[in-house]
Parts: C-alpha cells; structure tokens; sequence
C-alpha cells in the first residue's frame, strides 16, 4: 500500500470500519512510513477532542411542543370530513403498503381463486349428487331399453339395443333381453345390432356364455358369419367343438360351414 | 428498537396512526436537538428546527417510502428543514458564535475542580468554534458520522451523494478541524500540501482543503 491508497482508507480507520485485511495493511504501512502515522495521529487528535461536544439535553418545552402540534394534527385528521368511500377507496384500505405484504396478499388471492375454482367443479356433496343421479338415469334407460325391446316395430326395438349400449353397467334383465333379441329376433338387422352390443359386454361371464351358445340358434348367415368372427377374434377356444359341427353339417349354408373351417384353422 | 420497528412505526403513522410518532419522537428528539445543536450552535434555534422536522414529518408521511430506513429519512428531511431556515433568513449565522450562548455548558458540573471545569469550557468553545468553521456540507458528514452514529452508506442517502464522496469529505473535514484546533491551540500542525486521492473528491474541494491561519479563540473562557 502506498501513501495514497492508506490516505484513502483514513475516514473508514477513524470510525472502525476496516476489515482486518486492510486494517492489518494500513498498520504494516504505518509501520515505515513516519509521516503517514503522523498525519494519522492528527486527524485521530482531532476525531477524539470532538468527543469534547457531549449531549446536550432540550428544554422541556420540546416536548411539550410536540405533543401539542401532534394532538393538534390527531384533531384535525379526525375532524375532516369523510368523504364518500368508493370501491376503489375500499380496495385501496385493504391494500397493503409493503411490497412484502402485497406479494402475499397477491399470492393468497390467486390460490383463493384456484382453490375456489376447483371445489365448485367438484365437491364432494355434489359428487354423491351425481352419483345419484348417473345411478337413476341408468335405471331409466334400462327401463326404457327393456320397454323398446318389447315393442312391434323393428326400429324401436333397434333403437332398444342402442339405448342398452348407453347403460354403463346394465342389469342381468337387460342382457338377457339383448341375447333374447340375438336369439329370436325377427329381423335380422335387430339381431346384428343386439350382438354388437353383446360383443361391448362380452368380458361379463354369462354374455360369453350367452354369444356361444347363440351360434347354433341361428338362422341367418349373416349374423352366423359374424359371430364366428366374433369367436376367432376374441380366441374363444371353447368353439372349437361347435365349429367342428357347423363344417360337418349340410344344414348351414355352405359359406357359413366355409367361414367355420377357416375359423377352425384359426383357433388350431 | 431496531430500525425495522422503526420503519413499522413510520408505516402506521402513514397510514394515519398519527399517535405512533410519540414513539419515535421520544427516541430521536434528543439526538435531533444535538444534530440541530452542532450544527448552529443555537439551543432555541435547534429547539425550534426539531419541531419543524416531526411537524415535516407529519405533513409528508404519505412520502415516506416502505424500503427507505426511517433515521435517514428524518435526518434528510432534517437537513432539508436546516438549509430552507437558512434560505429565509438569509442574515442570520449559520453557526452562532455568541460566546455567552454556550449551549455546551451542560458538562461543566461533574465532579470537577474549578480548573478542570475552566479548561474542559475552554476545550468545548475551541471545538465548537472549529467546527463553526467549516463549510457546511463538511460540518454536517463530520456531525453525522462523528456524533450521530451513522454509517458512511446512510450519510450518503441523506445528502443524495455517492458514499466516495461522503469519505472524503470526511477525511477534508477532519483534517481542516485538525489544522485549525492545533492553531488555536497553538501547536504546529502538518498539513500535507496534497490531499490523497479520495474516490470522488473534487478539485474545488482540494483547494479548500488549504486551510489559512487558525482563527477565533475570541469568545472562549481564558485560562490566563
């Protein structure tokens, strides 16, 4: 350090802020420099014989003055008139000064929101609620399917079989009514349409079963041919037997005993 | 109270708790009177420059920001309160150097004898007036830093200058107190004839730093 450099560091000496690093410095200077330490213990002199100034104390009329000017002011602001307090005024009051506090007013707001968002799309009230009500649509579109099912016209009971597809899980009266309709439905589009919705529900045990045993119940081609697909596709190797027999017997069309033999090759 | 309770105080006077400022009226006052008083040398004047700071203080709470420190903001708006007094009474002295105001005087009965009472009278008159002496952007980082207790960086904040310039003049102040003590009092005083090389320090400042002869121990008691 040169002459400069602890001259400069001279008002931080005098109140004691150095580090120890430049403290340490400044002293190993001084150490070799004479009139550096010279110039130092004049300004230290002259720092300490200020210490000379003690406090003073003010007269007690200061404090009077001031709590009479501070009452003075508490009456004023209490006596102003208020004016009418608008929204934004009311927002204002709430608002924090801070910028601390405003962050988290802000952030609290925003999850407030968030969370209240959330709950009023699902609560769990409203979930039993809903639950209820999913529970008494399917019964009515159970009802409404098995009524359909009943009816003369083709196309109702065709719209029968659709409105099954919209039950979620529908009862033991409704997939019997559906392999009811497989088996011995006049019309022949009725049928395919109650083994495509058979099909959807085929992981139920007594479906399975159900669409099996329909093979040989049939009587047109179509939905024959269509439900040996069914069986290869979904590897039921339980109708192998029946295949077997549908080959063999002249009494199905010969298509019908083709599609079985090419439906055996597959299962094999 | 540490300057966060401080600012909390500041925070609720603002938001019209006007009562709040009681606390820190009774905290401050008393180093705003002697701020007040080592500047002008003037008990009433000081008294009077006090109350005009908590009065600004009240009238520009709505000013006083969340992040600011409140002691720098008072001693701001103190320094501010000082030089408008100066700017309307354009006569009057900046410093009193009525001999018989001896707003100091306070000290002299602790146990002293009566010599040791004269010479600490003595002491207190040289001083103030040393202090008189310097300009008045010197006296008040000296008066602030030396009695107020505050930081170089919080110097700065109140006179809206870079902490660089805070330190030299500082170590400008000191050195011109120290020529001039050691003149009145009649020791030989080394003055280098260049200042070191302060960040920020300016040329004018250099000059000034060239102190003439030691002046005034007219008005001090005299030991002789």
């Amino acid at each position: 350090m040169n002459c400069e450099r602890v001259k400069a560091e001279f008002p931080d000496y005098l109140v004691k802020s150095l580090s120890q690093e430049a403290s340490t410095a400044i002293q190993a200077h001084l150490a070799i420099c004479g009139a550096c330490r010279q110039e130092l213990a004049m300004l230290e002199s002259a720092w300490a014989r200020l210490g000379v100034l003690e406090d003073a104390q003010p007269s007690p009329q200061v404090r009077a003055r001031f709590y009479t000017m501070l009452e003075e002011h508490q009456v004023e602001l209490r006596s102003q008139p208020k004016r009418r307090v608008t929204f934004g005024d009311w927002v204002e009051g709430w608002w924090p000064v801070r910028p601390m506090w405003q962050f988290a007013l802000g952030l609290l707001l925003l999850t407030l929101g968030v969370g209240l968002g959330r709950s009023s799309l699902k609560t769990p009230k409203q979930d039993g609620e809903i639950a209820q009500l999913r529970d008494e649509v399917g019964g009515l579109r159970e009802l409404l399917t098995l009524s359909l099912l009943q009816q003369q016209s083709a196309s109702e009971r065709l719209r029968g079989v659709i409105w099954s597809s919209q039950v979620q899980q529908p009862e033991e009266p409704v997939l019997s009514a559906l392999l009811q309709t497989l088996n011995s439905d006049p019309n022949v589009n009725v049928r395919l349409a109650a083994l495509d919705a058979l099909q959807k529900r085929a992981n139920i045990r007594g479906v399975r079963q159900g669409l099996l045993q329909a093979l040989e119940k049939q009587k047109s081609p179509l939905v024959q041919i269509t439900l040996i697909d069914w069986l290869v596709e979904s590897k039921e190797r339980q109708a192998v037997g029946m295949l077997t027999r549908i080959s063999d017997e002249p009494q199905f069309q010969p298509k019908v005993r083709e599609r079985a033999r090419w439906g055996l090759r597959q299962l094999s | 109270m540490s300057p966060a309770a401080d600012n909390e105080l500041m925070l609720k006077v603002r938001e019209g708790d006007l009562g709040k400022l009681s606390f820190l009226f009774e905290r401050y006052h008393r180093a705003l009177f002697n701020f007040f008083l080592r500047s002008t040398g003037n008990r009433d004047l000081s008294e009077d420059l006090l109350q005009e700071v908590f009065l600004r203080v009240l009238k520009y709470r709505h000013t006083f920001r969340p992040d600011s420190q409140f002691s720098a903001w008072m001693y701001h708006v103190a320094r501010n309160a000082q030089i408008d007094h100066f700017r309307k009474h354009k006569h009057e002295d900046e410093v009193s150097h009525d001999g018989e105001d001896d707003a100091f005087s306070e000290i002299a009965s602790s146990g002293l004898t009566p010599e040791e009472q004269l010479a600490k009278r003595q002491e207190t008159c040289l001083v103030r007036k040393a202090l008189a002496q310097l300009s008045t952007e010197r006296r008040a980082v000296l008066i602030l830093s030396r009695y107020q207790g505050l930081k170089y960086e919080e110097i700065a904040t109140i006179l809206g200058c870079e902490v660089g310039t805070v330190k030299g003049r500082v170590f400008r102040a000191i050195r011109e107190l120290a020529d001039v003590l050691n003149g009145i009092t009649g020791e030989k005083a080394r003055i280098p004839s260049k200042s070191p090389a302060l960040p920020h320090g300016r040329a004018t400042e250099e000059a000034e730093d060239q102190v003439s002869s030691p002046r005034v121990s007219k008005g001090c008691p005299s030991t002789q």
